[in-house]
């Protein structure tokens, strides 16, 4: 308790706000990790408010105001409530005793200290350099609340159904409960932070991208990654927001992945490519976790915007991200169709949980198209005319659609052999189509007519 | 509010604090504490006897597995109840009662018997439905028929085309006129339910209109009354509900209507065991249904009928086989019919269904879920349905071809699309004719890019899945690419109908991206 109160003066006299969040964390420092016990164990349901009281009102050597005193006396009174909840909820999971709803009891017990940071930071009592409690408390929160979770799903299943006299049998199924409530006070912090009028100096505006960031990854959580655009459009609305480039680089580089992901997955490729390569610039150059991450997306939004595959070298330092594209950006590159489905296949159930499968399938058209290439230059060139020169030489650009078609079949291996002539011609049309290719199908004579110059665009031929 | 005063009406409504889990706190037995708690306005002295049952009951040697603690003291709480409010307190014989485990487990197996006696008779009807009625056969996983349609429930239709030549058949349901009739018919349905729904209001809400909405009337009347008839008209065999996460959910109601036919009224407050049909009932009520389907087709009467039927299911909280069954039914004739709203709802309810395996066709539905997020354009959501594919989904021929259109879609490979649509299983084909219009456009729109000069009607038939060449150039002229058609004449002599595709290109670019930049996406699910 002591030791608890001493850093709290010191952060206060110094105006330490991250040093005032560390004192309120759930989780005990690596260099004393009795010290949440410590804490709790130095009083007790009755007395806790008395002795809070005292540490912090009648030790006040700090000269806090009477408002400002007797609001942290609320929020450690809270915060040792959270304690006892969270260490009996620890003790409980490592004995394998967990009760049931226990980690709710921990959410709940969190959210009434978050509740109360909120509330004191909306009415001004607390000074704004102390934002980062707010910070760590939504960390915490939605930590929490996703254990809160997976605990009741366990325990009740996923499917609620109608009680009362309702027209259909299910209620809802899969249960975030915990974590939209979460949603909820995460959303009140990023309002009052983005809507604070203080001067810029001191003003709680510094959070917004904190708590943006906390709403994202939430939100990506709950699956409802639409809400998140609501955030983005609300950030950009605000004018007097000071640029996103005088905030901290941790919040810049998160803020950047965030809405890179987000235009990423409206298939806005060329914005989620400008904004990962930000995110990917600014990272920091050992969060491998992070620049692995940013990866995850640049790399297929590269691959769609400029048809460029990541190098060995870009890969070697994560070699999970190696695993799962080298495969794939090897045969993309030869132009190796089965090779293709069947990396992309192998990593079906990665690529799905990150939700890049729908568009790594797109790299398929590539791999098609420099099969095709392939196909244009061993055609060779036209015979030359009476006083044409070596330099005259032009690639043959009539093509049977035999030609293509037996290197689809021989790339397809054994899927090929089913392949008609019709279906064929469907795949170059599609290559026309999406100007990989530039030529027209004149069907009646069973040709591919590719233009002079430039018949793969963007290929050197 | 003018219900008639009903005996769950007329007790005080519980205290604020009912729920409180004081469970933590039971550590130790302490029955003082453990029963009144639920009940704090009635001071009832408990008899030493009681105290003792209570007490052996939260005996961990009394523990049984399956059972957890809540369930436990929910029943515990009931027999309590149940005993105090006949004053038999003192004339039950405590020491021999059975133990709440005990009962409960009873219970569970009354209830499994009777799913199971049920499970024998539904298969038994199921064989029924199988046998051929008018000579064809109407349920598709057995009918060999090669037609695209295959909908187990649609008969009369399917009957009306056996007089029509084979090719004329998909053409009926193809043809735009025919959709949008449907649609229309589903938009009247809507509206009729919009005043059918304000009659509701009219007849149950109190005249001066009240600011709330009826959702959250409902939801606060819920809020009041539940827990009466949950504590008091519950008979006490009726297991107590365990899977809700409302404390005070209402018993269920048992039905002793035996009136086949109901018109659908949506509840607004407990409804009488008098207008609910039990069990027994609603089984005939079904194969009524269906029968009435095959002869008259009528979708509002039908549809009328399976929300009533739903409702009564719900009520009485019947969670079973012939539950799944009921919902996919609706759900086949709702797809038949075009009416995406009440086919949503149908599968949501199917989806949370099936997570308890109850049986049914998880497969077939699961197909449609993933035609009807093609149909949207969610990718999102596709997504999702993806993540959540076990192996054995994908092994099933419903789901793989749900997933090949996905993929030859994505691959804008419209060639083997259309052939995927000719061979939809089940009524897949149904939720494909919702975008087949649009990847029409947008084949169309490929390969006026890539062909030149001109191409053959003959293959936009056969390319697109036309049924013949007539109904390709309607659909051209439909939307008005009939003047770049045009008569040539073959070396052989023989005059041939073309396209100019040069010149239709940029008339299909601008259908194409109309018809993707409006994906209706009403009753999402």
């Amino acid at each position: 308790m002591d030791e608890v109160f001493r850093d709290f003066r010191l952060a206060l006299a110094d105006g330490d706000g991250y040093g005032l969040a560390a004192i309120l964390s759930p989780v005990a420092p690596e260099n004393d990790a009795g010290r949440l016990y410590a804490f709790y164990r130095s009083s007790n349901a009755h007395q806790i408010d008395g002795d809070v009281r005292y540490a912090v009102k009648y030790s006040n050597s700090i000269g806090l105001s009477r408002d400002e005193s007797s609001a942290w006396n609320d929020v450690f009174v809270s915060y040792w409530k959270a304690v006892g909840e969270i260490l009996a909820a620890e003790e409980g999971e490592n004995m394998g005793k967990l009760k049931d709803g226990q980690w709710a009891s921990v959410y709940e017990a969190w959210k009434s200290m978050t509740i109360l940071l909120i509330k004191y930071h909306l009415s001004n009592i607390f000074p704004a350099w102390s934002i980062p409690c707010l910070y760590l408390a939504g960390k915490y929160l939605r930590i929490f609340a996703i254990k809160a979770d997976s605990q009741s799903v366990k325990v009740k299943g996923n499917v609620t159904f109608n009680a009362g006299f309702q027209d259909d049998v299910v209620s809802s199924i899969g249960k975030n409960d915990k974590l939209e409530d979460a949603a909820r006070q995460l959303n009140r912090m990023f309002s009052l932070c983005l809507g604070d009028r203080a001067p810029i100096e001191d003003s709680r505006k510094w959070g917004t991208y904190y708590t943006a960031n906390l709403l994202f990854k939430t939100h990506f959580k709950l699956n409802a990654i639409s809400l998140s655009k609501n955030i983005i459009r609300s950030i950009q609305a605000q004018a007097d927001l000071p640029t996103l480039d005088l905030f901290p680089k941790s919040h810049q580089v998160t803020f950047k992945y965030y809405v890179g992901v987000i235009t990423f997955l409206q298939e806005d490729y060329v914005q989620a490519e400008d904004n990962l390569t930000q995110a990917w610039q600014l990272c920091q150059k050992h969060a491998i976790k992070n620049q692995q991450l940013i990866l995850t997306y640049l790399i297929p939004c590269r691959l769609l915007t400029k048809h460029t595959l990541p190098t060995s070298n870009l890969l070697d330092p994560y070699p999970r991200l190696q695993s799962l594209f080298s495969p794939l950006a090897a045969c993309i590159k030869q132009g190796n169709l089965a090779g293709f489905d069947a990396a992309l296949q192998a990593g079906e159930d990665e690529f799905v949980k990150r939700r890049i499968y729908l568009t790594l399938e797109r790299g398929r058209d590539i791999t098609l198209r420099n099969l095709l290439r392939k196909v244009f230059l061993a055609g060779g060139y036209e015979p030359l005319k009476e006083g044409q020169t070596e330099a005259d030489l032009i690639r043959r650009t009539r093509i049977p659609i035999i030609e293509f078609a037996a290197a689809i079949r021989l790339g397809m291996g054994p899927d090929g052999q089913m392949l008609d002539n019709d279906e064929v011609e469907c795949m170059i049309a599609n290559m026309i189509y999406k100007n990989l290719m530039k030529g027209y199908i004149a069907r009646e004579r069973s040709m591919v007519v590719l233009n002079k110059k430039g018949a793969f665009p963007g290929t050197g031929v | 509010m003018s219900i008639p005063a009903v005996p769950w009406r007329q007790q005080a409504p519980p205290p604020a604090y009912h729920t409180v889990p004081t469970q933590r706190t039971l550590v130790k037995p302490e029955p003082k504490m453990a029963a009144p708690v639920s009940n704090p306005p009635r001071k009832v002295a408990w008899p030493q006897s009681v105290r003792d049952y209570v007490q052996r009951s939260f005996a961990p040697e009394a523990f049984v597995q399956g059972i957890d603690r809540a369930e436990m003291e929910r029943k515990l709480k009931d027999i309590i109840n149940e005993a105090a409010e006949d004053k038999a307190l003192n004339d039950v014989d405590w020491e021999n009662h059975p133990l709440p485990q005990e009962i409960i487990l009873q219970e569970r197996k009354a209830a499994l018997a009777v799913d199971e006696n049920r499970m024998a008779w539904i298969n038994g009807s199921a064989y029924d439905q199988a046998t051929p009625v008018n000579g064809h056969t109407n349920l598709s996983s057995l009918s060999p028929s090669p037609k695209k349609r295959k909908s187990p429930d649609i008969p009369l239709s399917e009957h009306a085309d056996d007089a029509l030549p084979p090719w004329r058949k998909t053409n009926n349901h193809n043809v735009f006129e025919a959709r949008i009739t449907y649609a229309n018919q589903g938009q009247a349905d809507r509206v009729d339910k919009r005043q059918r729904k304000n009659k509701d209001k009219d007849n149950f809400i109190a005249q001066g209109s009240s600011k709330f909405s009826q959702a959250e009337l409902e939801k606060r009347k819920a809020r009041f009354q539940a827990p009466k008839s949950g504590n008091q008209s519950t008979p006490p065999w009726i297991p107590s509900r365990v899977d809700s996460d409302n404390e005070f959910s209402a018993g269920p109601v048992v039905g002793t209507c035996q009136e086949l036919e109901k018109k659908y009224f949506r509840l607004t407050a407990p409804p009488k065991p008098e207008t609910v049909r039990p069990l027994v009932v609603l089984e005939q009520t079904l194969e009524l249904l269906k029968k009435k389907w095959r002869q008259e087709n009528n979708y509002g009467y039908i549809c009328d009928q399976f929300k009533s039927l739903r409702q009564d299911l719900t009520v009485q909280h019947i969670k079973n086989a012939f539950t799944v069954n009921v919902y996919e039914i609706h759900a086949r004739i709702a797809l038949e019919k075009g009416d995406l709203g009440e086919y949503n709802q149908c599968q949501t309810q199917l989806r949370a269904l099936y997570s308890q395996n109850l049986g049914g066709n998880p497969a077939e539905f699961l197909a449609y879920r993933i035609l009807y997020f093609i149909h949207t354009c969610n990718r999102t959501d596709m997504n999702d349905v993806l993540a959540d594919l076990t192996p054995a989904d994908k092994s099933q021929h419903a789901v793989q071809h749900a997933l090949k259109v996905r993929s030859a879609l994505a691959m804008g490979n419209y060639h083997r699309f259309f052939q995927l649509y000719l061979d939809a299983p089940n009524m897949g084909s149904y939720l494909m004719d919702m975008f087949i219009d649009r990847e029409r456009l947008a084949a169309l729109a490929n390969i006026c890019k890539a062909y030149k000069p001109d191409v053959k009607i003959r293959f936009l038939t056969e390319e697109l899945g036309f049924e013949s060449d007539p109904e390709c150039i309607e659909f051209l002229t439909v939307h008005h690419a009939g003047d770049f058609l045009e008569q040539k004449s073959e070396p052989d002599g023989k005059l041939t109908l073309r396209m100019l595709t040069s010149k239709a290109g940029p008339l299909f670019d601008t259908l194409r991206s109309a018809a993707f930049s409006k994906v209706d996406i009403k009753g999402q699910i």
